[in-house]
């Protein structure tokens, strides 16, 4: 999933004629306060990052005068919020809120269609809305071939409680938000709250957007705008995860490898597939091992690239061993994979005989790796033991250089 | 017998040209697989690895009644590929594709159900039924007998690469498999775990299910309401992985795209409590399916 900047979002909204508050974006404090004083007093201020849940962390500030959008700006400017230094600020027209609604449309992984899901006691979390009001959360599932047709939209606003002008105006807008969620293949499109102002008007006024990866190279108004894969990490990457990427992007077509460090931790970890990598990491802590990072390999990677990944691995602080496991491949060749191990090993100068690593490869020309591996002293293991035996296996080495 | 697919089935492979098709045409065939036809738009008259290449479903239905077809074709043309397989009529469809559109994938999944043709995936690395020696897709590579030797247990599994290394567990334990069944790592597939383990429950030959799991989706808590309401009523025996997910930062994916933990929902420990609950034999390490699958089957003879 990619996740969408505020403003990128409110920006697409308006374009298809959704009511959304004035906004600016702003990078310093000045043009905050140039932003305020276009939109006019008073305004919210927000944190402009791709992060949820920013009013808890204290990034949203209202400010009713050029000192105190000064103060807010310079503030959330300040800030780092979950990980995420803020960079930029969003200038917000305050709307007059006389209720909040809440709307969201994902996709339903059981009914295997989307589905809207809208309450109206928005502005909270749909968990603590669901917890206190269950009897006014409505969920309408959406076929996906004939769409979301307007009366349903009307349905769903009058089960809302909307009467008279505003409930056309919730029907144009519910069938409005559904359009661009398809249209723009979103996988999530949540706005909380609408906000329903003084003078009657229903209004976007926060919004959470999630574009489809997979579906960016026909959505020229997000490709260039998004980063892919964005819930794939909790900050910003570090140093050296960037380098692995560069060490995955250098020969991007054959192999894939995502690296992720993890706080701490002794055990460089470097194991295949999606399914492969998570039975790995839970069965080294199962055994009381400790893994410094996370190195999901698939797809046949070349031996270059299994260097790179190796080195990138043992070079964070902290790291005193390696342990390789994958399942048991169908097409992923073992003995390239050794041939990366050994290659990384003598570009940094380890003798592998004196350095605790476990591998256990096994499938295709296994018997290759194994010569390979073991002449280089490497700790071999093929199918005749389980990913949970190795997992037990280097974890006892662990214990035992203690 | 074995679910989805047996000797009887007209497979044919849409986009068997490609160069992953091709390779994977050559190892079913070696496996004993029989393949009717290939579809590729605009190299109807040619063949791969001897099977005949049409340019579209319906030639390739009329010459050989095909029933299943496997799909391969590239993420953008998957879409119109699955609905020419439903509009000719295909009740069996395997979508090997990854990185399908969402939005695509809910179409053609609706699509088929109103069709009433079964979807396997997509992002699946196959289907396979040692009995008969069929498979569909890269599943097993070119040694298959390595992981999957014919016996009574169903396997089950979101992860293409756990497939075969929970047949291979199976065989471990000195069992072999009914059937084993990739169905996909992507938030959106065709067949949940439940809808296959409505197949085994129906299968005389399976007598017991292995089921590889992973964080996120609703599907081991659906497949926990059905044994509990009685659906399905063989020996299980689930492992959940991703446990440590849950001790990092919400909404963080790991592993599959579909492996997403939010509040409460899909956390592995969670899916655990509610199988054991439901009467499931939970690997709570990978290795104990080898001793629940021993005390399970030898209580069978």
């Amino acid at each position: 999933m990619a996740r969408v900047l505020e403003i990128i979002g409110k920006e697409i909204l308006k374009k298809n004629r959704i009511p959304i508050p004035e906004c600016e974006a702003a990078k310093t404090v000045d043009q905050a306060c140039d932003a305020a004083e276009r939109i006019g007093y008073p305004v919210v201020i927000k944190a402009l990052i791709t992060v949820g849940k920013r009013g808890k962390a204290g990034a949203v500030k209202f400010a009713g005068s050029r000192t105190e959008v000064q103060q807010a700006a310079k503030e959330i400017l300040n800030m780092t919020v979950r990980n995420f230094p803020v960079d930029q600020l969003l200038i917000e027209q305050k709307l007059d809120i006389a209720q909040e609604l809440y709307f969201s449309i994902t996709y339903d992984s059981t009914r295997k269609m989307p589905v809207i899901i809208a309450s109206s006691e928005g502005g909270v979390d749909i968990e603590e809305i669901a917890e206190k009001h269950p009897d006014k959360v409505f969920k309408v599932h959406v076929d996906p071939i004939r769409g979301f047709e307007q009366y349903q939209a009307k349905e769903l606003a009058a089960g809302l409680g909307l009467k008279g002008k505003q409930l056309a105006k919730g029907t144009v807008l519910f069938w409005r938000l559904y359009n661009v969620f398809r249209d723009y293949d979103a996988t999530i499109l949540e706005i909380n709250p609408i906000a329903i102002t003084g003078s009657g008007d229903l209004v976007a006024a926060a919004i959470l957007f999630g574009a489809d990866d997979d579906a960016l190279y026909r959505q020229p108004d997000l490709s260039e705008r998004v980063e892919s894969g964005s819930d794939r990490s909790w900050r910003p990457l570090t140093d050296l995860e960037k380098q692995m990427v560069a060490v995955d992007e250098a020969d991007a077509y054959r192999g894939t490898a995502r690296y992720t460090e993890m706080d701490g931790g002794d055990i460089g970890f470097l194991c295949g597939g999606g399914g492969g990598s998570l039975l790995a990491f839970d069965a080294l802590l199962a055994h009381g091992g400790q893994p410094a990072n996370y190195t999901e390999l698939g797809g046949n990677p070349p031996q270059n690239k299994v260097a790179g990944l190796v080195k990138g691995v043992l070079s964070k602080p902290g790291v005193k061993s390696l342990f390789v496991a994958l399942n048991i491949t169908n097409n992923t060749q073992t003995d390239v994979l050794a041939k990366g191990i050994v290659q990384a090993f003598e570009e940094l100068g380890i003798d592998p005989a004196a350095y605790p690593t476990v591998a256990r490869l096994a499938g295709v020309n296994d018997d290759e790796a194994r010569t390979i591996a073991s002449e280089a002293g490497i700790e071999y293991y093929g199918d005749e033991i389980t990913i949970d035996d190795a997992a037990r296996i280097m974890c006892e080495k662990m214990k035992s250089m203690v | 017998m074995g679910i989805l697919v047996n000797k009887n089935s007209k497979i044919a492979i849409q986009g068997i040209t490609g160069r992953e098709a091709s390779m994977v045409t050559k190892h079913a065939l070696a496996y004993g697989t029989k393949i009717c036809a290939g579809v590729t738009p605009g190299k109807g008259g040619q063949d791969v690895e001897g099977i005949p290449v049409y340019d579209t479903m319906k030639e390739a239905c009329q010459e050989h009644g095909i029933d299943t077809t496997v799909v391969y074709v590239p993420p953008a043309f998957a879409y119109d590929a699955v609905m020419e397989a439903i509009g000719n009529g295909i009740k069996t469809i395997l979508i090997i594709t990854e990185r399908i559109p969402r939005r695509d994938t809910a179409k053609f999944l609706c699509a088929a159900k109103e069709a009433g043709a079964r979807v396997v995936g997509p992002n699946s690395v196959g289907i396979l039924n040692p009995v008969d020696r069929v498979k569909l897709g890269a599943i097993g590579g070119d040694n298959e007998d390595r992981c999957f030797v014919p016996g009574e247990v169903g396997v089950v599994s979101r992860s293409g690469g756990m497939t075969a290394e929970c047949s291979w567990m199976v065989k471990h334990a000195g069992f072999g498999v009914s059937t084993s069944v990739s169905i996909g790592g992507d938030p959106l597939i065709g067949s949940s775990p439940k809808e296959i383990l409505e197949l085994f429950e129906a299968d005389p030959q399976t007598k017991a299910v292995v089921m590889w799991a992973e964080p996120g989706t609703a599907y081991e808590e659906e497949v926990a309401d059905f044994i509990k309401d009685g659906g399905f009523t063989k020996p299980f025996i689930p492992y959940v992985a991703g446990r440590f997910v849950e001790n990092m930062p919400e909404g963080t994916v790991f592993g599959h795209a579909a492996s997403i933990v939010q509040g409460s929902s899909g956390r592995p420990s969670l899916k655990m409590k509610r199988l054991k609950e439901a009467g499931a034999y939970v690997a709570d390490n990978f290795n104990d399916i080898v001793e629940h699958l021993k005390n399970v089957m030898g209580r069978q003879a």
